[in-house]
């Protein structure tokens, strides 16, 4: 390593140390330090909620409304993160350039695919939700496209990210037996990049689980439903259970993410 | 090699199957909604939702045309803005306290001065707090910490804290369990305490690793803002879900250009401060 290279390293954590030490000064003045943070009666309320994780409510009669809202959870994550690798799979196919190869049309295609996958990523699943909510009312099928709209935008960019990773080395042999570059995708690059694309999926539908359970934000049920029906009620220890359950699958699904990219990396 | 081919095909047979009983019970345990997709007449209450969210039907200027409510927005936006930083600044700051003695190899293994059952209980007690608090969602810490702080941005700052201090914790216990060991060893060999062995082995290596994570999950937090600001009562989400109970349909329209103007933003203020930190 050249000096003059070390000098400029050492010149930019510098600079972000600075700007990240503004950072944080600059939003503690958003605090309202004088006033009350903690609302009266809040510190006995967070008492009453800490002390209920150490009861979480157990009936029989109880659990088997957790198992029902976990189920329709699970529902719609599965069925979001299909529709999400419906949308993103051909866009980030496209958005990965590997298809066309005149430049001016690969450029063009690119550019829209990829801004508009930006669009659909952008925007939170829960504010599609509610905008969907209100467009076609209040149905299974604003839930799941709620989910897989967002999703299909996260999901193209990372397949196209991986599908450009790829290894150049057997494409290139492909290309020199005469492949066209239909035929490189569908031989080279496809079943290069599958097991990645497929552990990311998996990771997202750990996401997607999360992201079901809140949609009941705007009245779709679901674990999320259940927990704020039991908030409602200032019933913390139904809360705690439902959470528990919550986090119970996500754990599950990261176990299962864990296992495959294991058996992808040995 | 036999295994590779089992896991993978087993998860993508296991997936489909779940995907399909999920889709089989959407679509035919009740109404879906699936067969309004096909009507004239939702699609005329869609169009007519778009024409009020452009400002049909309201009186007087549309927001996204009118310099007050620009005005008002982009203070609600500096504002959320804040809320995301501070999230960061809870998470970063919960995060860099635990993360060490979350890694199993400081914990168990090689990095470890003493191996006491201490050092494992801390270890698991960690490793389950990370689990929990990243596998609640943001909005339903959210929801419950509003029982408890006064709403505001302070409120939605803690939750979007709590759950992202539980993805950093987890991912940067992770690079550290993933650290290259020679140079640590030779520290050690050298006659380094813990606290230079902390110093000069684990955070030099570690800490770049745990900044990128930082501003990639900043991205990630302030598409979050607007979700927890619903319910916290801060930015932009109190205003979208004030106009949305209004049906101040081009309200939200601006709010919501903001909104994605703020995730662009940060998007590339993120991109960045990332080049500076490699």
């Amino acid at each position: 390593m050249s000096p003059s290279v070390n000098y400029r390293f050492i010149e930019g954590r510098w600079l972000l140390t600075l700007v990240l030490l503004a950072a944080v000064a600059w939003s503690l003045f958003f605090v309202p330090w004088n006033s009350d943070v903690v609302h009266s009666g809040g510190a006995a309320a967070a008492l009453e909620i800490l002390r209920a994780l150490f009861s979480p409510e157990l009936s029989p009669s109880f659990l088997l409304v957790a198992v029902e809202a976990s189920w329709k959870t699970i529902s719609f994550a599965a069925a979001g993160i299909t529709l999400a690798v419906a949308i993103g799979f051909p866009l980030g196919v496209v958005a990965s350039g590997t298809l066309v190869s005149s430049p001016m049309k690969r450029w063009t295609s690119i550019a829209v695919v990829r801004l508009t996958l930006a669009v659909l990523r952008s925007v939170h699943e829960l504010v599609w939700a509610w905008l969907l909510v209100l467009a076609l009312g209040l149905s299974p099928i604003a839930a799941v496209l709620a989910l897989g709209i967002p999703y299909g935008g996260i999901l193209g960019r990372v397949f196209s990210e991986i599908l450009n990773d790829v290894p150049e080395g057997p494409l290139r042999s492909l290309r020199s037996a005469g492949a066209s570059e239909l035929k490189v995708l569908a031989y080279g690059r496809l079943p290069m990049a599958l097991p990645q694309m497929l552990s990311y999926a998996i990771y997202r539908f750990e996401c997607g689980l999360r992201s079901a359970a809140i949609l009941s934000f705007v009245g779709i049920a679901g674990l999320g439903y259940q927990v704020q029906l039991s908030l409602d009620d200032l019933l913390y220890s139904e809360v705690w259970t439902l959470l528990l359950f919550l986090v119970g699958l996500v754990v599950l699904v990261d176990v299962w993410s864990g296992l495959v990219r294991k058996s992808l990396t040995t | 090699m036999a295994p590779r081919i089992g896991v993978g095909k087993a998860s993508l047979v296991g997936f489909a199957m779940l995907a399909t009983a999920s889709w089989a019970y959407i679509l035919f345990g009740g109404d879906s909604g699936l067969a309004d997709l096909f009507r004239t007449q939702t699609w005329r209450e869609v169009w007519d939702f778009v024409r009020r969210l452009f400002g049909a039907g309201s009186p007087g200027t549309p927001a996204l045309f009118d310099a007050q409510s620009w005005r008002t927005a982009a203070g609600l936006s500096v504002e959320t803005l804040a809320m995301s930083v501070l999230a960061m600044v809870i998470a970063g700051v919960g995060a860099l306290l635990t993360f060490i003695p979350a890694s199993r190899n400081v914990a168990f293994g090689d990095l470890s001065s003493s191996r006491s059952p201490v050092s494992a209980a801390v270890f698991f007690v960690i490793r389950a707090l990370y689990v929990f608090t990243r596998g609640v969602p943001e909005l339903v810490w959210a929801m419950l910490i509003v029982f408890v702080l006064s709403p505001g941005i302070v409120p939605g700052a803690v939750a979007l804290g709590i759950h992202n201090f539980g993805i950093l914790g987890k991912l940067s216990s992770e690079v550290v369990e993933g650290l290259d060991h020679r140079p640590m060893r030779a520290l050690r060999a050298s006659g380094a305490g813990n606290f230079q062995m902390l110093a000069y082995g684990i955070l030099p290596q570690a800490l770049p690793q745990l900044l990128t994570y930082l501003l990639y999950r900043w991205e990630v937090v302030i598409r979050t803002s607007i979700v927890v600001g619903f319910v916290a009562a801060g930015g932009l989400g109190r205003e979208f879900r004030l106009r949305m109970s209004w049906l101040h349909y081009d309200d939200v329209l601006l709010l919501l250009v903001c909104y994605l103007i703020l995730v662009l933003a940060v998007d590339l203020a993120s991109a960045g401060l990332r080049r500076l930190a490699r």
